[in-house]
């Protein structure tokens, strides 16, 4: 005990701990990022190229060498390489400068948008990540299942036709539902329509969404439309969107009026002494916590009442069914509410 | 030709799936839920509606109240705390009479009439017998006391309303807000209150009020912080004032588990567990008269008597054994002693000892022997002349007497503060880790849970220690 000195010790822990953060903190710690970069090889690589190729071919746009060593975040011999191996392998056509997608290619990029969307779509209903999270998790997880895990994973979500942003899933054989929809930004004032697709890329833009609360499936009348801002009605709210958030919403047009949408209301807003009827649960609400609110009589046609305001602002009471259930703000906002006299 | 038809069907099928779109079972289940919602409303009629809600929404609109809402569940928690230490003294200090001071000499003394020899009648009498006693007369009385309080409560209606006005407290923590109540009756005991976390049918809120429930002080520790803090912290202050000081320990200890339990509960909902699945509702069922005898008789059984025989079958061979321990010769030196030596330095750099070490080690089964395994050890290894030999577990009368035993043991105020942290953070009992593990079913967890306040203990002493070294 000769050499012991409180304050020494106490440095040592100070630094050790210090160290144990750098190493090990969520994300940006070390251990993950050799972690990752370990597990970064030519077949993510690829993948991730032919994804890429995919989704701008769709949208119109060759991309060459040039535009992949921007976009991707991996060394640039590593893009080389890889284009070099789908080259001989069939999958991409090297045009001079640009790159272009051959039917195999085609076929590959489909196989890993459907492993993306599925793991999207298990995330949402089976476990409790958050929705922020989804997107990077599925990255992530789309090159490390194989077809067959992918197709046992697709028959236990029973074979899902769209991801929880709204994207469809490309079937075993490729074919994917087609989305009917325009960008919110586009639409003129008055139109109503149905929130069909929440775009999840870019990060900053998809949080910005979440942050305003709006929900996949929800109806919507748009107020107003200019290059300053994008607002709409839906759900008894007013919602303001920058012109180049609402481009990340899909809308899809409905033909009539079919629900008189300026009575909607989330069942949040129920005041003390106001009485509603219901009109169903939004598609938000997911998973376990759907078949929850089904299973205690949140059903379509129920009269709801509050029962008792909590002292502390949540989780409030409300009378269904002659029971007194109590849920919470995020969970109330998902069951929609037309209210009565 | 069938099954060509079949084959056609089939494609028909799988195209007529991708028309209908994915909220089709959505869809089906609604609808199926809400004709069967109509059908009910048409065939039942109800009478007497408003009667019934009357009364409920009344107290209802008290017991949630803003301002009397919180007092009243602080008020009702004290009072069944206060029924629980004091109501249980007189009984237990009866039971350990009988248990300790009259059947042991007794059983002895049959040993030795009939020839038995040193070793068995020590192993069996001193070890195990010793043990299983003590354990039962600590801990019978204060369960038999505190779980039908609570029961009755529970079954009165109440606790749902007490989940209600906590919840959004423990929303911020990322848990369930009937949290509040398993973590009370934690502090009856803890296996008790990892029982109770059925009542949450959140997936990850209940893993979280599992895994936090052992940072309630249970009824086997608060003998222990009250017997330290009358010798060590009462002991600093003038004495008119020796008992408020005491109290205010040990309330702050209890303090001190409810943020350690807040504060896990939002690590933990952040990292290992964020990925379980999160629901939340809370029924809030009508009130309703207890039904007291009823209540009282399944509160004994199902509560008391399944933990109680949990912890005897835990506590006998921790009684084995810390005899063996203490009497089995390595060299010149006693098996403990050997050990003790080589956790003394560890001990000290926490700002407690070897003696200390061993006996969290050896009293895994039961925090109710924590005490009388230090006394004993303590006085194995200083050869002080009092106590009833190597491996024989006993406590004192005179809480004076038993200071001087600790004292003697080289204990000062630092130790007494890091042992009173130490047996709020440390791992569960083993009672608790084979009730976290029958509730989870899961080796991981259960790992998790008896790890983790073993990990903030150490953290939590060692940093009290050494600025306490660097400050006095």
């Amino acid at each position: 005990m000769n050499t012991y000195d409180p304050l020494n010790a106490l440095l040592i822990f100070i630094a050790l701990s210090i160290l144990i953060y750098f190493l090990f903190r969520p994300a940006k710690g070390w251990f993950w990022i050799i972690k990752n970069n370990y597990r970064t090889n030519e077949k993510m690589v690829i993948e991730d190229i032919l994804k890429l190729l995919f989704h701008n071919e769709n949208s119109g746009k060759i991309l060459n060498t040039n535009n992949l060593t921007q976009i991707l975040n991996f060394n640039n011999s590593l893009i080389i390489k890889s284009i070099e191996k789908m080259t001989a392998n069939n999958f991409i056509l090297l045009d001079g400068e640009q790159l272009k997608l051959k039917p195999l290619g085609r076929e590959y990029a489909l196989r890993i948008i459907r492993m993306h969307r599925l793991w999207e779509k298990f995330l949402a209903e089976k476990t409790g990540y958050d929705k922020s999270e989804w997107h990077e998790r599925a990255e992530q997880k789309e090159h490390e299942l194989n077809t067959e895990e992918t197709n046992l994973l697709a028959s236990k979500l029973g074979n899902p036709l769209f991801d929880p942003h709204g994207d469809p899933i490309p079937s075993k054989t490729g074919k994917m539902a087609i989305i009917n929809g325009v960008a919110l930004s586009t639409l003129p004032i008055n139109t109503v329509g149905e929130i069909i697709h929440i775009e999840d890329e870019p990060d900053i833009i998809y949080k910005q969404i979440l942050a305003e609360n709006i929900h996949i499936g929800s109806h919507i009348r748009v107020t107003e439309n200019n290059n300053t801002r994008v607002s709409f009605f839906s759900e008894g709210e007013e919602f303001k969107l920058a012109p180049i958030v609402a481009g990340n919403l899909t809308i899809s047009i409905l033909k009539k009026d079919i629900i008189n949408e300026g009575n909607i209301a989330r069942l949040s807003s129920l005041k003390k002494t106001e009485k509603a009827i219901i009109i169903g649960i939004s598609k938000e609400s997911r998973g376990e916590n759907r078949r929850r609110l089904l299973d205690l009589g949140f059903v379509k046609g129920a009269t709801v009442s509050i029962d008792l305001l909590n002292p502390l602002g949540e989780p409030n009471a409300y009378l269904i069914k002659g029971t007194a259930i109590a849920l919470r703000n995020n969970q109330a906002s998902k069951i929609l509410i037309k209210k009565i006299n | 030709m069938e099954n060509k038809n079949i084959d056609d069907i089939l494609a028909l099928s799988k195209e007529l799936r991708w028309q209908i779109g994915d909220d089709f079972h959505d869809h089906l289940a609604e609808g199926i839920y809400a004709d069967a919602a109509e059908i009910v409303g048409d065939a039942i009629t109800k009478k007497n509606k408003k009667n019934k809600f009357s009364i409920d929404s009344k107290i209802d609109r008290i017991v949630t109240s803003k301002t009397w809402g919180f007092p009243i569940m602080f008020l009702v928690l004290a009072v069944i705390l206060w029924l629980t230490i004091t109501g249980a003294n007189y009984p237990s200090s009866l039971l350990a009479k009988i248990l300790l001071n009259d059947f042991h000499p007794l059983l002895k003394n049959l040993a030795t009439t009939i020839n038995t020899p040193w070793w068995l009648s020590g192993f069996l009498i001193d070890g195990v017998y010793l043990s299983v006693a003590w354990v039962i007369s600590v801990m019978l009385p204060p369960m038999a006391i505190f779980f039908p309080l609570f029961t009755l409560l529970e079954d009165f209606g109440y606790l749902p309303r007490v989940a209600f006005n906590l919840d959004s407290l423990f929303k911020k923590s990322g848990a369930h807000g009937k949290q509040a109540l398993t973590m009370s009756m934690g502090f009856g005991c803890n296996a008790a209150g990892v029982i109770a976390t059925r009542i949450i049918d959140s997936p990850r809120e209940r893993l979280i009020a599992i895994i936090t429930n052992n940072f309630s002080l249970c009824n086997g520790r608060w003998p222990t912080q009250i017997l330290i803090a009358t010798i060590f912290i009462g002991a600093t202050v003038p004495a008119a004032f020796s008992g408020i000081a005491s109290l205010v320990a040990v309330i702050a200890i209890a303090l001190l588990g409810i943020f350690f339990m807040f504060f896990s509960s939002w690590a933990l909902s952040k990292t290992i567990l964020k990925g379980e699945v999160s629901t939340f509702n809370l029924e809030l069922p009508p009130y309703r008269p207890p039904r007291f005898w009823k209540t009282i008789y399944t509160s004994l059984i199902d509560r008391t008597l399944i933990v109680l025989w949990r912890a005897i079958i835990f506590a006998a061979p921790a009684g084995a054994v810390i005899w063996l321990i203490s009497n089995i010769y390595i060299g010149n030196e006693s098996v403990a002693a050997w050990i003790i030596n080589s956790l003394d330095g560890f001990g000290f750099l926490l700002g407690l000892n070897g003696v200390i070490l061993l006996a969290f080690i050896v009293a895994i089964p039961a925090n109710e022997i924590i005490i009388p395994t230090i006394l004993m050890l303590t006085v194995l290894v200083t050869g002080i002349s009092v106590g009833n030999g190597a491996g024989v577990m006993f406590e004192l009368d005179s809480a004076n007497a038993t200071g001087e035993i600790l004292r003697a043991g080289g204990w000062t105020l630092l130790t007494a503060v890091n042992i009173m942290l130490f047996s709020l953070l440390h791992n569960p009992c083993s009672t608790t880790i084979y009730t976290i593990y029958k509730e989870t079913k899961s080796l991981k967890w259960t790992t998790v849970a008896t790890v983790l306040p073993v990990i903030m203990g150490l953290i939590v002493t060692f940093l009290v220690a050494q600025i306490w070294r660097i400050v006095f």
